[in-house]
């Protein structure tokens, strides 16, 4: 018999402490190797960052919307307090550097000191945001989250410091691919392993059926504010690596229309399921390049090309609408992969270990 | 009104694990419970009947606290929970089951299980001060990182609630169904599983809604056995509502009758069954055709 439902994700022999971080240990690597392959590629980098953001985005909403079945639609919102903060902290910081390091790695060290920053307080907004509306039931939330990205986006606008409608200029461009890629792998295995912990059961349970899980000792409440303070924290992240890679921030990054593309890789991805989110986020990126590319190739000069942008919106409504007739659960459903590509392969039994 | 509660001296001094002090609760207009008086010591099974309509499962709402009585008190463990959260309550060691099936479709037996099992661990203490609940929220963070980092003490938790999870499915005849999802499952098994999960919460009063609803009654009557052992082996005090007249009066030591939210009659099986009131109470609805004449 088993022992536990909860897989254990790596070899027996290692000492616990080290099967933690293990993941890491191995990531960080491969990750610095990659960059330096691409480095003579920018746009294949700068593609790559931001296929990497939006899965960060993807997976982090996927935890609130996804895992615990809330419904929020400010993703943008907190991405935009977490690219301000980092962008700014960085921009009054830009001279300065710690002597006693190499300046590429003085850099990194205030880099990560931004996003952090950032992150944090992209999470200090979403617990001010979550704790009155998520006591609420149903579409508080929608609607609170809804209302907050709108106000960033005013304040924002208003705010010299924050460069109003022009946007913040010379942020150092101190980013890079395996930066982001390792925020996108720490996303990715906090997800994992929150879904796996009896947190995460608590979220499941929650989304499941929340009545039930109040009656069953459940704190809903709690459980639904945690969730969304690490999403948020995530989507902070993901706003301040997205503030050091573009040549320049605006409230435009950060609009409605951001927000439901995030809602629509979850959504597309499969409501619960991680790789799902992935998949999803990476093919969306993916989308409007293609569409660019393809303009261009048939010859439609600039106009139908620039257009791409301008017809995201009705792309993404289609694409919903189509996906709630046809497979309303999602690519993967609640599941991974994993889980369900065995499936789909006719010939593969299902002994997958 | 209460004279089984009487009859035990010894017992007295000590408060009842659940008890509602003329509790009241109005929809609107519509008065749903009156004046309800209960109490539930270790080691009682009491019964709840009433026909359809009359403020039973109303009754464990207000209990549970999904409800705020309109009047009247809630106190569980000797405490007054008026205005609690049904979390708040459970972890003073308050378990139900639903009358309309309510688990965790999605999730493994198990997991429903587990679900609760852990839930328990918090206890929620009243009128703490601001530091103390800031203590509290930072280290249920600390479980984030406890489980990203796959800590030694995050593992055995782990393992035990694995283990915990798994004999409480055994108790309940539900071992083989353990890594199916919950809404796979028979209903039959689902009720079961309802109360394997409610027993995760390690309750000292377990309310049942109708838990043998929609079984035959052959599995009815083993339902019943059972439900009678964990009254014993866990030492529970159990309420437990059920239509089935003849089922109830068989177990239960103590029966109360609701109608239209008024308690009309309550005593031992017999005094009840005898009771004029609750014959009419039941004729008025055709009750006896259509459910107790079944059986
Ligand atoms: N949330 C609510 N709002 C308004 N009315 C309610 C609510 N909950 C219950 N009621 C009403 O209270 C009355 C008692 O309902 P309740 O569900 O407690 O009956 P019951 O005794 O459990 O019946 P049954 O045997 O059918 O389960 C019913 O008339 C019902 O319509
Ligand atoms: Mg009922």
């Amino acid at each position: 018999m088993e022992t536990s439902s909860v897989p254990t994700p790596s070899p027996g022999g290692l000492p616990p402490a080290l099967r933690g971080i293990l993941p890491v240990l191995i990531a960080v690597p491969v990750l610095l190797l990659f960059d330096r392959l691409l480095a003579s590629a920018p746009f294949a980098t700068y593609l790559l960052s931001i296929m990497g953001v939006n899965v960060i985005l993807a997976v982090s909403l996927n935890i609130v919307n996804g895992m615990t079945g809330q419904f929020s639609i400010g993703h943008a919102g907190f991405m935009a307090v977490g690219a301000y903060v980092a962008g700014v902290l960085s921009l009054s910081f830009k001279e300065t550097a710690l002597s006693f390091l190499p300046v590429a790695a003085s850099d990194q060290v205030f880099l990560v000191v931004a996003l952090l920053a950032g992150g944090a307080a992209a999470a200090l907004c979403g617990f001010l945001v979550g704790l009155p509306s998520l006591r609420l039931r149903g579409d508080y939330l929608a609607i609170v989250t809804l209302g907050f990205g709108e106000i960033i986006r005013v304040v924002v606008q208003n705010t010299d410091a924050f460069g109003r409608a022009l946007g913040l200029s010379g942020i150092p461009q101190t980013s890079s691919l395996a930066m982001v890629g390792f925020w996108v792998f720490l996303v990715v295995l906090v997800a994992r392993r929150i879904a796996y912990s009896s947190h995460g059961r608590s979220l499941w349970a929650i989304r499941e059926d929340e009545v039930a899980a109040e009656a069953m000792g459940v704190d809903t409440t709690g459980y639904k504010v945690r969730a969304f303070v690490v999403s948020a924290f995530f989507a902070g992240i993901a706003g301040g690596l997205f503030a050091h890679f573009v040549p320049i921030i605006n409230p435009g990054s950060f609009t409605f229309v951001k927000s439901m593309e995030i809602v629509v890789m979850v959504v597309l991805g499969g409501l619960g399921s991680t790789t799902g989110a992935i998949v999803a986020a990476v093919f969306l990126t993916l989308l409007p390049e293609a569409l660019r590319s393809a303009f261009t190739v048939m010859g439609a000069e600039g106009s139908l090309a620039q257009k791409v942008d301008q017809i995201r919106m009705p792309v993404y409504g289609l694409l919903l609408v189509a996906l709630m007739l046809l497979r309303p659960q999602g690519l993967f459903g609640m599941k991974e992969i994993w889980e369900v590509l065995p499936r789909w392969l006719p010939r593969r039994r299902k002994g997958l270990a | 009104m209460s004279p089984g509660a009487e009859a035990s001296p010894p017992r007295q001094e000590e408060a009842p694990l659940l008890q509602a002090d003329s509790v009241s609760i109005q929809f609107g207009g519509l008065r749903a419970l009156t004046d309800f008086n209960l109490a539930i010591r270790k080691g009682d099974l009491q019964g709840l009947i009433g026909p359809n309509g009359a403020g039973k499962t109303t009754a464990f709402n207000v209990l549970t606290g999904v409800y705020r009585p309109t009047r009247g008190d809630v106190r569980v463990a000797g405490r007054r929970v008026n205005g609690w959260l049904p979390h708040q309550i459970n972890h003073l060691g308050l378990a139900r089951t639903f009358q309309n099936i309510r688990l965790f479709r999605a999730l493994t037996a198990l997991d429903n299980v587990k679900v609760a099992c852990r839930a328990q661990g918090a206890l929620h203490v009243e009128g703490a001060d601001l530091g103390a609940k800031l203590r509290g929220a930072l280290r249920n963070y600390r479980d984030w990182w406890r489980a990203l980092l796959l800590t030694p003490g995050f593992m055995a938790e782990e393992r035990e609630l694995t283990r915990q999870a798994e004999r409480l499915l055994e108790v309940m005849g539900l071992s083989h169904r353990r890594d199916e999802e919950a809404r796979n499952l028979p209903y039959g098994e689902q009720r079961r599983l309802e109360i394997a999960r409610a027993l995760g919460t390690r309750p000292r009063v377990l309310l049942l809604d109708e838990p043998a609803a929609g079984m035959n009654t052959r599995e009815k009557a083993d339902l019943m056995v059972l439900i009678r052992k964990l009254r014993d082996d866990f030492s529970l005090g159990i309420l437990v509502i059920e239509h089935d007249m003849k089922l109830v009066m068989g177990i239960c030591e103590q029966i109360t009758v609701l109608d239209h939210g008024e308690t009309i009659a309550r005593g031992a099986p017999e005094q009840v069954r005898s009771d004029r009131k609750v014959i009419e109470a039941y004729l008025g609805d055709n009750y006896l055709e259509t459910h107790g004449g079944a059986a």
